[in-house]
């Protein structure tokens, strides 16, 4: 395994009270695999991946649990270790292209940045380095742009250029945190495309945040769906897509209209999400769910396995259907 | 008679304002040089009684403001704006009063969209008085079963904006729309800010009123699927044009446009997988400043001739209604 993260716990102490943002989360990345994590808007999708990154800042704060990277221990370490960590072994791809670039630097500098600090090269060699990344990542006439500023680039070229960032020091992993949400549709098809085949043909792993669940079942291997701050359902993507066994699931599976399908109306869950504040007592989902029942209020469901080998949900009543659910 | 008809319909945005913006220092001579957007460049579509017509594209392709041009937010370059067989290009805002009771929009954004200093409760009473449609002691009572109609509480009424969450301010953006019982609603994307279980509770939301209420509507939108979901008649568009337009069930059962094709072949998907194995287009859309000759959308057509860089295409029938503007057809 690559990465490990037992029970990890992620809380915000603020003045109206402590947030879990990130509850008893455990999962495993192995080499070359790419790992989505879906969820909505607060279900502590892109917490999970700053916790990673050691990049939790006040009032947040990591309160338990362990993050075994390659065999170390990421939570022990010390901020300049983790700097050894960071853009090295672990990089980040952030969801708004036109923010996370730094407007005073030409991109050739800021690709630099990363093998200077990272790698042993030559100035020379770290310049040509610098224009092999970029036309890796499909950036035409790369030699001419290595001297152009971010404002030169449009939203999908400065996707292009944070990628060859985070490639630029071979890293083992990369968390893209909702990378191409920004971007049109054509323009995330170019991506999406673009970041399969850089991490397929390195071999490296990837852990893939978005809220779209139709960009994780095109890219990923196995999906994590996430809601307040805990996992619900994880398994291989096609498990997942094709038989999904928590309500939640199933429901945000529901709630897509699709292409191929003529329906009147979209199945949806109703209600809203519960104010982080005031989580329910037992089950986070069931306010909302259909096939809730009375166990359901009272006691926070363990996981258990749903119809095939790895493929798990945490729920009382597998599938929602059997054991005599109600439908409310 | 369509109940809105729009033709050859021009918007452009003039960037340098006043004659010292105009000047450019170009090879150490001082010259005149106007920077303008060309934002939407001849447009004509109609909305037919009761139906649904969505304007489906990339961001810049024009189709906000589109929307906001035809509602008379901002005044059209040129081209006209049937309203009911009544032309409103040229009205004046006096003259348009009327017709604001008739038509109405909802926006984009719910966190922008709603006064945050008044209650929820005169955010949907303010259009009843203004076009006299309740005596002041109907007025609250009308706007609470409104408020209940879209699925809020009434003793939410006295609340501000900011205790909802975004799908419950979309649900009164749809309400205070709604007020004026007007004919013809423009919704310029009313669901992409949301969640997709909450966007899915907001279209059905809408479809039923639409049945309810018995408006027209112009729905804006990026999302292929959405459209697919709502829509009666699809009009696709690029760089300010319509490229492709017809009844939904033609445009999605055989789009004939290169680009229309393609924006299919972009759409991830949890069932069919195809992305990741089409083509796609390569490129991304052209500065609207400085328009490509002959067919816009010739630099990142697979299948253009050199009769694409010279002219451009003119809207032709390929099956009843459904037009397309491309050379290969």
């Amino acid at each position: 395994m690559l990465l490990e993260v037992r029970n990890l716990k992620t809380f915000f102490h603020t003045f109206r009270g402590t947030v879990r943002a990130v509850d008893d989360v455990s999962f495993t990345i192995a080499k070359g695999e790419i790992l989505g994590i879906v969820g909505e808007s607060g279900c502590g999708k892109s917490v999970t991946g700053f916790s990673i990154m050691g990049l939790i800042e006040e009032p947040g704060k990591v309160a338990g649990g362990e993050i075994l990277f390659d065999g170390r221990r990421l939570l022990d370490l010390s901020d300049n270790q983790m700097n050894e960590i960071r853009g090295k072994e672990i990089s980040m791809i952030f969801q708004d292209p036109m923010t996370s670039l730094n407007p005073v630097y030409t991109i050739g500098e800021q690709i630099e940045e990363m093998l200077t600090l990272h790698s042993s090269l030559s100035p020379r060699e770290r310049r040509k380095r610098c224009v092999e990344l970029l036309r890796s990542v499909g950036i035409p006439n790369p030699e001419g742009r290595l001297n152009d500023y971010p404002h030169h680039f449009s939203g999908g070229m400065r996707q292009r250029v944070i990628i060859a960032i985070a490639l630029a020091a071979e890293p083992k992993l990369i968390v893209a945190d909702e990378p191409t949400t920004a971007l049109d549709v054509t323009i995330q098809a170019q991506i999406l495309k673009l970041m399969k085949a850089l991490v397929r043909e390195r071999n490296c792993s990837m852990m893939l945040i978005t809220h779209d669940l139709a960009v994780v079942s095109e890219m990923a291997d196995r999906i994590i769906v996430m809601y307040c701050g805990q996992i619900v359902e994880e398994g291989r993507a096609r498990d997942v897509i094709e038989n999904p066994s928590h309500p939640y699931t199933q429901g945000l599976i529901g709630s897509i209209p699709k292409l191929n399908e003529d329906k009147s109306r979209l199945e949806t869950i109703h209600g809203i999400v519960p104010n982080m504040f005031e989580l329910p007592e037992g089950c986070n989902f069931s306010p909302r769910c259909r096939f809730c029942r009375e166990i359901c209020f009272g006691v926070k469901p363990d996981f258990r396995l749903a119809n095939t080998e790895g493929h798990l949900i945490r729920c009382h009543s597998a599938c929602g259907v059997s054991e005599g659910g109600n439908e409310v | 008679m369509s109940l809105l008809e729009v033709t050859d319909l021009v918007q452009s945005f003039d960037l340098t304002r006043g004659f010292l913006a105009k000047l450019r220092f170009r090879g150490g001579r001082l010259v005149r040089e106007e920077r303008v957007v060309h934002a939407v460049n001849g447009v004509s579509f109609r909305v037919e009684r009761g139906k649904v017509l969505s304007l489906v594209g990339e961001s810049g392709c024009g189709k906000s403001t589109t929307a906001k041009t035809i509602i008379r937010l901002i005044d059209p370059k040129s081209g006209r704006i049937f309203y009911d067989g009544i032309d409103i290009t040229r009205f004046s805002p006096l003259e348009m009063r009327p017709f604001r009771k008739k038509m109405q929009m909802i926006f984009q954004d719910p966190f922008a969209s709603l006064n945050p200093r008044q209650k929820v409760v005169d955010i949907l009473q303010e259009p009843m008085i203004f076009h006299k449609l309740a005596t002041p002691t109907e007025v609250r009572e009308k706007a609470l079963s409104l408020l209940n109609r879209v699925g809020l509480r009434t003793e939410q009424a006295d609340r501000y904006p900011h205790q909802f969450s975004g799908g419950q301010r979309q649900r009164i953006g749809i309400a205070r729309a709604l007020a004026v019982e007007p004919e013809f609603i423009v919704a310029d994307e009313p669901v992409s800010a949301l969640d997709v279980s909450i966007q899915a509770q907001i279209l059905n939301l809408l479809m039923d009123l639409k049945d309810e209420f018995r408006f027209s509507c112009l729905f804006i939108a990026h999302d292929l699927s959405v459209v697919k979901h709502i829509s009666d008649d699809v009009g696709v568009m690029y760089l300010g044009k319509i490229v492709e337009k017809g009844s939904k069930k033609d445009v999605f059962a055989h789009p004939a446009h290169p680009y229309t094709k393609a924006l299919f072949a972009s759409v991830p998907s949890i069932s069919a997988g195809k992305m990741m194995s089409s083509k796609g287009i390569e490129g991304e859309i052209p500065s609207a400043i400085d328009l490509p000759n002959g067919c816009v959308f010739h630099d990142r057509c697979p299948s253009r001739k050199p009769v694409c860089h010279e002219e451009p295409p003119v809207e032709r029938e390929v099956e009843v209604g459904h037009f397309v503007a491309c050379h290969n057809v």
